[in-house]
């Protein structure tokens, strides 16, 4: 039990209450958006699957399938190449060279790339600046309107990402002052009044999945704000202190490699031998390759690997890119092991969830899933205490709204994407349009309707539209389920059977919430 | 003045100075901790050591901005002597915003 003067638990209860209010419905528009980017991969996967399962996303010919590419594009941009998996385990591969914007700030232009690493041949091309690139992504690009809805609220930068790192610090606040105020913990992690009044049985079940949630709220709260904050203002801001405003600079001091230069032409060694030797050195797969000065005699190859379920770190491996030989192992930062380096490479596996494969995934899923439960239904008890007053009708009705129909409209994006792309149109107006549309039309619902009748309306729309979601995929062109079967491509079987069954699981939650309603009436005495 | 008239000024009085202080707290707790935490973790670039890869300074202060943050928060919300909070924390954030000015001038 934690002892705290009166006082001070007023203040920290208060804390709690107004922190949570004041931005409890962004916070939790943010919640359910990242608990849905925990499988972005998985969703895009299940969105744009290639014919076949993937087995080596990176096979012998990349080398070639890369000179190819190379050698269309505008030598400017040979300043740096990325390339990995990305939907259905097409190559991506981006040549590009860094510049800075209209407003000073650092960007890349250059030529993006899909390929399909079965046949080596070219899916998609696009050019222009990273921003402009990504505007134009067709197979991932469901997973990332989830992504950027998640990240910064579809805002422009900073803005999006300074306003979700003041979520983050909210939740921070929440998850901190629920834990001193919760006093009893270990007794409010068992009770549940089911005899009790109604009020008194939903606030329990709020506490107890707040009070088992809570050091995964502060793991969330905290890794997200550093990830919105970080790359908003906290990198830009330590570069102008520490190197006059230069962030190549200080990426270059941070990421440790020294910049010998040297211009002078020299032929990239073969990537295939490099990424055969790397599999062998490091005993693990290869997530995320970048060269830097492809064609120069100071190239350098750094691969980024994907270590085994269950080890959360793991080091780089480093290549000379012109005579193709190892030159060292690093960490994330710096050349030599150290806490900065550490604690800065813990932070994503500790906010995405992915150290242990599928089975962390899934259950990062369902803790931030009962973090969006403890948001949400701590706001319907917030306004349910003060419907009386006419404000926190207000309040109720928006809970209501972003609640029930955020997960709507987020299902009705996908059916803006499906029939869009299957048509050959630009896919990222198609879904953010069919998300507006369906927030304003249950804004309407929740306005115009009591409350109880406007949840029923939502939460019965979104279980018809993630049982539609199956059958959508199919009628656009999707790969048949017996053909995802025998090709191995488990991300579409697993994805359509959890929107069947999370479809199914909210038309039965209306269904139960009815009876009780029935039963509720039929008590009542006339 | 009556007596009834005069305790309802001084009810009165007593809550608008409530209202105030809880006004000049949200204000320290807000816009002014944020900006302390920000001048903290770039001012921490200058002082934290660099450690064994040269980067610790760096990194450090931008991977725990949130704790910073969180501790200056409540210390600004609990601390009973509002005027000391200010101190401590208008303090800290000159402290770092000099060292910043001192290292940019040269």
């Amino acid at each position: 039990m934690i002892r705290l003067s009166q006082d001070r638990t007023k203040t920290l209860l208060a804390i709690h209450g107004w922190s949570a209010v004041s931005l409890g419905l962004l916070l939790y528009a943010v919640i359910l958006t990242g608990v849905a980017s925990v499988f972005e991969k998985e969703i895009s996967d299940w969105s744009s699957p290639l014919e076949t399962n993937i087995v080596d996303p990176f096979p012998p010919g990349t080398d070639a399938m890369l000179r190819g590419l190379a050698a269309t594009v505008d030598p400017q941009f040979h300043e740096e190449l990325f390339f990995y998996p990305r939907a259905g385990d097409r190559l991506y591969a981006f040549f590009h060279k860094h510049e800075l914007d209209e407003d000073g700030k650092p960007r890349e232009r250059g030529v993006a790339a899909e390929f399909d690493p079965r046949t080596l041949q070219l899916l998609d091309r696009r050019s222009g600046t990273d921003e402009e690139v990504a505007a134009g992504e067709r197979a991932s690009a469901l997973s990332q309107f989830m992504v950027d809805l998640h990240v910064r609220l579809h805002l422009p930068n900073p803005w999006g990402l300074l306003l979700t790192g003041v979520l983050g610090l909210a939740m921070l606040v929440a998850a901190v002052t629920g834990f001193v105020i919760h006093r009893h913990l270990i007794r409010e992690l068992f009770t549940l009044r089911r005899r009790g009044d109604k009020l008194l049985g939903a606030r329990d079940v709020h506490v107890i999945a707040g009070t088992w949630n809570l050091p995964f709220a502060f793991i969330l709260a905290f890794t997200g704000s550093y990830f919105s904050f970080g790359s908003a203002f906290g990198f830009p801001a330590v570069a102008m202190v520490a190197f006059g405003g230069d962030q190549d600079a200080m990426f270059s001091t941070l990421v440790g490699n020294p910049p010998a230069e040297d211009a002078s032409p020299a032929a990239l060694a073969n990537l295939d031998a490099m990424i055969a030797d790397v599999r062998a050195r490091s005993g693990a797969e290869l997530g995320f390759v970048q060269v830097e000065h492809w064609g120069r005699a100071d190239a350098l190859v750094t691969m980024f690997m994907k270590y085994r379920d269950g080890k959360l770190l793991g080091p780089s491996y480093v290549y000379g890119g012109s005579d193709g030989g190892f030159r060292y192992a690093k960490p994330s930062l710096g050349r030599v092991p150290s806490s900065g380096s550490a604690l800065f490479e813990l932070m994503a596996p500790l906010h995405f969830g992915n150290f242990a494969g599928v089975f962390s995934k899934t259950v990062w899923f369902a803790l931030g899933f009962a973090s969006a439960y403890v948001t949400i239904t701590g706001l319907l008890l917030w306004t349910q205490r003060r419907q009386a007053q006419r404000a926190w009708l207000h309040l109720a009705r928006a809970t209501h709204w972003v609640g029930y129909g955020l997960p709507l409209a987020l299902t009705l994006a996908a059916y803006g994407y499906f029939p869009v792309r299957a048509g050959g149109g630009e896919v990222q107006p198609a879904m953010m349009t069919a998300f507006l549309a369906c927030a304003a039309l249950a804004a309407l619902i929740a306005w115009r309707t009591p409350l109880q009748q406007s949840r029923r309306y939502l939460l019965g729309a979104t279980g018809l539209a993630l049982l539609g979601l199956p059958v959508l995929r199919l009628f656009c062109g999707g790969i048949s389920w017996s053909g995802a079967w025998i090709q191995g491509l488990q991300p579409v079987l697993a994805l359509d059977l959890a929107f069947a069954c999370g479809g199914l699981l909210c038309l039965l939650s209306l269904r139960r919430s009815n009876l009780s309603r029935s039963t509720t009436l039929a008590a009542t005495p006339p | 003045m009556s007596g009834a008239a005069a305790l309802a000024l001084s009810a009165r009085e007593a809550m608008l100075r409530q209202r105030r202080r809880v006004l000049w707290r949200v204000l320290l707790a807000g816009p002014l901790v944020f900006v302390g935490a920000a001048l903290v973790m770039c001012g921490g670039a200058l002082w934290l050591p660099a450690g064994r890869a040269q980067i610790d300074n760096l990194v450090l202060p931008i991977v725990l901005f949130p704790a910073i943050w969180a501790a200056l928060f409540f210390y600004a919300c609990l601390d009973r002597q509002l005027h000391r909070a200010y101190w401590l924390i208008g303090a800290l954030g000159l402290l770092h915003a000099a060292m910043i000015a001192v290292h940019l001038w040269h």
